[in-house]
């Protein structure tokens, strides 16, 4: 089908548009994290789109290292953070993904009707806040505020409903003759789950678990209220980064957001075969 | 080497029968294949079979022990699925291993067996390639292989061809029946393709509606159908079947058929001389009994000519009474809107009850 000129030339502009809305900020982070304070500060001379002197003086602020130029130092370095966003999501994303995968597994094959499942899924529909001060409350008392494991708990708990839907689905797709194959050959349940299902489930959970991990890594709002001082994660930290001399420190802010990209965009690259394959799960079989 | 045998088996999915009141013995060694169309029951007396489902009512023996206690990783059976449910995530000779090692068979005794089966199917030059990227009528070899290396004194295949191409199904319509001659298992195949059943089976089991209909040898079936729904089914095209009414005349009974004439005189069978007709009857008669006849006593307009190649077959009539003949290239071929006479060895004529639908007297 050959189509207008005019159609032709919208169509480009639009996709053009939504890239631009897309790559824009992340772009624009690149670019904030190696630049010298006299270029995206408001004293500084003028605002460029580049760095003209590119350094890496905002990553070692963030490391503890202060320099000439901004003189204000920091109460925490960034590595903590770094190391509790670490510990709280890949413990959140491994519990979320055994309970949701075994929960999946057992719905999909053994449950009768809807019920159970959409229940799991009604979890999400509260709004955050409405269960989480009740739970910081619990969380106190139990001495989980402020703890890397609490905060971890939480996660694997708020994510386990997509684990489990995001497995559910799969588990559904799978033909259950392959199984069945397996157990007329002499398997117990146990071993053809082992042997046969969760192996061929591979890209399957390779997907859901990276989508958990990234719900759990970008979580602001949890951490904010579970963790106070030593255990705050990346994204509460990043709002300490300002200074009552210089305002936002958008510089060392970038430098940290750069940071907090690298494991998601790591994971994706490694499991990026599984990535595509578990996405079309569904469409390619006969 | 086992006897299956069922008895009153029944399956009701909710209020919807799947199966009802299925007697069936199938004999040690002997290849049954259940024919039918889909949704009548054949796999899911399969099913049965193999412990997948549970049936609601009835039994299933094996060697006179009933085996519905019996899980169905304990039963002993090979099933061949539709879809192959190929590991695809093994090799080749992970898949024909499989069984062994859940059995727990020794390594040296399992190469071995996994040798000769990939032998035997043409295998072997793919034994270390993983299954994923295997083509379709392979994985279907490989699903074979896979259950048949264990041995199994039942062997069950569930539409094991139709997903593979014509020419490759005639190739495994022969390399089955030669691999059940050599292990000589108890067979169970379902198929809802009559020349699968015919070419490989001792014995054919025709269901519908979740019963079993009738059960003999291909040429019993193909002969002397029990039911109208097996005269129809059988056969390509199937039998003819016309309403008619019984009318005497000089020489005997005969079917007048209306507008199509009427039939020569009847050969009755003692049995059905002496059980006597039914007013109305429904004549049967194979399209390949057509034999066009100037002096037949029956005729009706052709309306289509359908050409397959070494034969024609010719659709005639309208207005329900409609019938379709198989004629050899070499006659001349009526065009449509002809009228073709035509007349049926009384031999070759079929009657059934048309209330129940049951062959009248068995043989005539």
């Amino acid at each position: 089908m050959r189509r207008s000129l005019p159609f032709e030339f919208l169509r480009y502009a639009m996709i053009l548009l939504i890239i631009a809305i897309s790559l824009v900020p992340t772009l624009w982070m690149l670019s904030m994290a190696f630049k010298p304070i006299a270029e995206w500060s408001a004293s500084g001379a003028a605002l460029t789109w580049w760095p003209e002197n590119p350094t890496l003086d905002n990553f070692r602020f963030i490391f503890g290292q202060s320099s000439s130029e901004l003189i204000v130092s920091l109460e925490r370095t960034a590595a903590r953070p770094i190391v509790a966003s670490l510990l709280a999501a890949i413990v959140g994303t491994l519990i979320a993904m055994t309970a949701g995968t075994a929960a999946a597994y057992g719905l999909s094959r053994f449950g009768k009707g809807n019920n159970l499942p959409l229940a799991l899924i009604q979890l999400r529909l509260f709004p955050p806040m409405a269960v989480m001060i009740p739970l910081m409350i619990m969380w106190s008392f139990l001495g989980l505020i402020d703890n890397w494991f609490g905060l971890a708990v939480v996660y694997g708990i708020v994510t386990l409903p997509f684990a489990f839907w995001l497995m559910k689905t799969f588990f559904d797709d799978m033909p259950r003759e392959i199984e069945d194959a397996a157990l007329v050959e002499g398997c117990t349940r146990l071993r053809v789950f082992a042997v046969i299902t969760l192996p061929m489930m591979r890209p399957a959970l390779a997907s859901s678990a990276l989508f958990v991990f990234i719900m759990n890594w970008s979580d602001y709002l949890i951490a904010l209220l579970l963790t106070t001082r030593d255990w705050v994660t990346i994204p509460v930290y990043m709002t300490s980064l300002s200074s009552s001399m210089t305002g936002q420190l958008y510089g060392a802010k970038a430098a940290l957001g750069l940071i907090a990209a690298i494991p998601p965009v790591i994971l994706g690259i490694a499991i990026q075969k599984h990535l595509v394959r578990g996405l079309t799960f569904g469409a390619l079989k006969e | 080497m086992t006897q299956i045998a069922l008895s009153n088996l029944g399956k009701k999915f909710g209020s919807f029968t799947a199966l009802a009141q299925m007697n069936l013995t199938i004999g040690d060694g002997e290849f049954v294949a259940l024919l039918g169309p889909s949704g009548c029951g054949k796999s899911t007396t399969m099913n049965m079979i193999a412990g997948m489902v549970d049936p609601t009512e009835g039994d299933i023996r094996f060697d006179d022990r009933s085996i519905l206690d019996v899980p169905m990783s304990r039963r002993g059976v090979g099933f061949v699925f539709q879809n192959y449910a190929i590991f695809t995530h093994m090799s080749v000779r992970e898949n024909l291993a499989y069984g062994l090692r859940a059995q727990g068979v020794s390594a040296s005794e399992r190469n071995r067996r996994v040798n000769a089966m990939a032998d035997l199917l043409q295998l072997t030059p793919m034994l270390d390639r993983r299954a994923a990227g295997l083509s379709v009528n392979i994985l279907q070899r490989l699903a074979i292989g896979r259950s048949a290396v264990v041995e199994p004194a039942i062997f069950l295949l569930d539409e094991p061809l139709s997903n593979v191409d014509a020419a490759f199904r005639s190739v495994m319509r022969s390399e089955l029946k030669a691999l059940q001659r050599q292990f000589s298992q108890t067979l169970v195949y379902v198929t809802h393709d009559q020349l699968e059943a015919m070419t490989m089976a001792d014995r054919i089991a025709v269901m519908d509606h979740g019963k079993l209909l009738q059960v003999g040898t291909p040429l019993e079936i193909y002969n002397n159908p029990q039911d109208v729904f097996v005269a129809r089914f059988i056969g390509s095209p199937g039998m003819n079947i016309l309403e008619g009414t019984i009318a005497s005349s000089d020489e005997g009974k005969l079917v007048d058929l209306a507008s199509a004439g009427r039939s020569a005189p009847l050969a009755l069978s003692d049995r059905a001389a002496s059980q006597g007709l039914p007013e109305k009857v429904l004549f049967g008669f194979r399209p390949e009994q057509v034999n066009p006849d100037p002096n037949g006593t029956m005729a009706l307009p052709v309306n289509f000519v359908e050409r397959i190649g070494a034969r024609t077959i010719l659709h005639l009539g309208g207005d329900g009474l409609e019938a379709k003949a198989v004629l050899d290239n070499q006659i001349a071929m009526p065009s449509i809107g002809d009228i073709l006479r035509f007349s049926i060895d009384p031999k070759m004529v079929r009657l059934f009850d048309p209330v129940s639908g049951i062959a009248i007297g068995g043989d005539i």
